[in-house]
């Protein structure tokens, strides 16, 4: 972009504050908490910073209702293109607003039995939530890498939490180092891609761009195809790292385990959900199918690479999440590889929303994997939360063994954990069955409709590897209710945060489950115009 | 595809400040003369004789200072550009906008100082021995009350 260009766009600027007002609201109350933290006593804090933190992400989820009514399904762009306002955005804030919030209470209690500063936490958190709805919400390379790194700065340091543990600090550690690493890749992805999609115009050779829509519409006329295929591969491994898809998941059982439980909550559903919205909008919008294009136009062959390769990690992760979680002995490093496995659920999802070129095939392949985000969401923070109280101080009892016999003598939390692993397997009337219905479905139907194979195929592997994890999930209820315990145990008083917690969890999980169309239909109705918008 | 020819020279460059950089010190190494003594072969600080060890350790809190430090610095780069164009931007009318928008940065940072200044980043020994001993306290407090909560549990059970 030359100088007089940027005048000119400076001249002009696109400010429209009510397009990012649950982003403003969060980042808000994130700055009000730590002001809290900083001018009251420790012993009081813990109501205060969550209570405020919680009404910060109540009004947050008001804002985003609010686009969500206002918007009337108009893709609408502000600051530039930086921001876009469209459900895929707004479907996954809210998935975002969820996961923070229920985050916030299973911590309440944890906080304070570890000692920990309340203020700090929450803080981070709601930094970490504003990070995440930027990456759904950017319009730009910029802003979706901006989010991404506004959200892991304040995860790194969430996963080290517990300062004189070593586990902790290893998992911080682990997570920063291959974080950053992974973060390098999607940052030279971009750059190469904005070299890529350098224009040669009457006028002179115009910059590259890293606008999403933009990068779409150059496509055919880059300057340097080359560029943009290595751009796109490193951008898929930045991604696919984030949201630990199975050549790059080799970090997530380290740092799930050893990061403090309801951190490892947050960290399976909230960054891996703002990792797929980020994957999707990229690479969806911006190596669209083109419908127009020959096969050997680079818009075609960029999207059939992508799409290819992306086929490949979803098989891959889906089974080497399932087999590796067999053998697990600990129940976090169990429920690392069972979120790996759901990963590759979803991109089954994913797959098929970029297989197809039809706008309206696509926006319901897209709310298809946000549902099921959700569900995942749901049942795994309700997972998490029983393993927090049963792992007690420290996080010392996360092993099998600890779960065995507790069935009957912690009636409440042994049954809310089934529920929530039978959720994950996939039974009938639970949120998990739904999701993978709608996933599985949108990929058959596109897979029969277009005799693409591929995409049938994606849909019996997922089935088979939800035979496979019935193993382990059953094994855990199977060692709460039926095995014997040698060591002596008394159940753990359930705090009023966890009991309304595990009430909300279990409640969303079957009610997502038995009435899941309404949620759906949110979810699918007007993301069509985003799609076609693009074109 | 690529017109590569265009950076020949940004090759030879390297090329050249390899070779320069490898030759000199072999060359030195072949021709230059060897005679080691006591002193030539101590580490070298300033003309001093060394005392001690280099490898000792720094409190934590200097780092603490160095990030501070650095936050403000960035924020005095990101001022500097908006000096620069701010008179333009009021011709065209957005003076208001781009005057509230950075104020409203360096109060964000602002926050952060006070942030880390209530945290007692800058007490380094005597005040913060005394928050220590009475964060102590609070945690103490904060037992004592989890113990009487639980007591009336254990009686009924």
């Amino acid at each position: 972009m030359n100088l007089s260009l940027a005048f000119q766009l400076m001249a002009q600027p696109d400010v429209n504050f009510a397009l990012i007002l649950p982003e403003v609201i969060v980042s808000i109350a994130g700055v009000l908490v730590m002001m809290v933290d900083a001018f009251s006593r420790r012993a009081d804090q813990r109501w205060a910073t969550g209570g405020l933190s919680l009404a910060g992400l109540l009004g947050a989820a008001g804002a985003c209702l609010w686009l969500w009514s206002g918007g009337a399904g108009e893709r609408v762009t502000a600051f530039n293109g930086m921001v876009v306002l469209d459900r895929l955005r707004l479907s996954f804030t809210l998935v975002f607003i969820i996961v923070s919030a229920l985050t916030v209470l299973i911590s309440m209690i944890w906080v304070e039995r570890e000692r920990l500063p309340a203020g700090e936490f929450h803080s981070l958190l709601l930094f970490a939530t504003a990070g995440m709805m930027l990456m759904a919400s950017g319009g730009d390379l910029v802003i979706v890498f901006l989010g991404l790194e506004v959200l892991s700065i304040a995860t790194y340091v969430m996963a080290g939490f517990r300062r004189t543990d070593t586990r902790s600090n290893e998992s911080s550690l682990k997570y920063f180092i291959l974080g950053s690493f992974s973060s390098a890749f999607l940052l030279y992805g971009i750059a190469l891609v904005y070299g890529g999609t350098a224009v040669n115009t009457p006028g002179g050779i115009s910059a590259g761009t890293t606008n999403i829509s933009e990068i779409a519409a150059r496509l055919d006329d880059g300057m340097y195809p080359p560029l943009i295929f290595a751009g796109a591969a490193m951008m898929l491994v930045g991604f696919g790292f984030k949201i630990a898809t199975a050549p790059f998941h080799v970090w997530t059982p380290d740092v799930y385990e050893g990061a403090p439980t309801p951190v490892t909550a947050f960290m399976a559903a909230g960054p891996k959900a703002a990792g797929f919205a980020a994957f999707m909008r990229v690479f969806l919008f911006a190596f669209p199918f083109a419908v127009a294009a020959t096969g050997t136009a680079t818009s075609a062959q960029v999207h059939a690479a992508w799409l290819g390769a992306l086929s490949v990690i979803a098989i891959l992760t889906m089974t080497v999440g399932n087999v590796v979680a067999l053998v697990q002995r600990n129940v976090k490093r169990m429920l690392a590889y069972s979120s790996i496995a759901h990963a590759g659920y979803a991109l089954v999802g994913f797959v098929a929303a970029g297989a197809t070129g039809d706008a309206t095939q696509q926006s319901d392949a897209v709310a298809a994997v946000v549902f099921y985000l959700l569900a995942y969401a749901l049942m795994n923070l309700g997972a998490f939360a029983v393993v927090t109280m049963i792992a007690r101080g420290g996080d010392r009892r996360t092993e099998i063994e600890d779960y065995y016999g507790i069935g009957f003598r912690a009636p409440v939390l042994s049954f809310a954990l089934s529920i929530f692993l039978l959720s994950l397997l996939g039974v009938p009337l639970t949120a998990g069955f739904m999701g993978k219905v709608v996933v599985f479905r949108e990929a058959l139907s596109q897979g029969f409709a277009s005799g693409n194979q591929l995409l049938v195929a994606l849909v019996v592997i997922g089935v088979l590897n939800t035979a496979v994890s019935v193993y382990y999930y059953l094994g855990l209820i199977v060692a709460m209710f039926f095995r014997e315990r040698t060591t002596e145990w008394s159940a753990p008083r359930v705090p009023a945060s966890i009991s309304v917690t595990l009430a909300l969890t279990v409640l969303g999980v079957f009610y997502l489950g038995i009435f899941p169309g309404r949620v759906i239909d949110a979810f699918r109705s007007v993301q069509t115009t985003a799609v076609t918008r693009l074109k | 595809m690529f017109e590569l020819n265009a950076y020949l020279p940004i090759l030879l460059m390297f090329v050249v400040a390899i070779v320069f950089a490898v030759g000199n010190v072999a060359l030195s190494q072949v021709v230059g003369q060897r005679k080691q003594t006591r002193t030539k072969l101590m580490p070298y600080e300033c003309g001093k004789d060394p005392v001690g060890s280099a490898r000792e350790r720094f409190s934590v809190k200097f780092y603490l200072i160095a990030m501070i430090f650095i936050l403000f610095d960035i924020e005095l780069i990101f001022l500097m550009p908006w000096a620069v164009v701010f008179r333009t931007l009021v011709t065209n009318g957005l003076g208001t906008l781009v005057y509230v928008e950075m104020m409203l940065f360096v109060a964000l940072l602002l926050v952060g100082y006070v942030y880390v200044l209530k945290k007692g980043l800058f007490n380094w020994s005597e005040s913060a021995r005394r928050e220590a001993e009475a964060e102590g306290r609070v945690l103490a407090e904060m037992d004592s009350r989890r113990q009487a909560q639980r007591a009336p549990v254990t009686r009924a059970a």
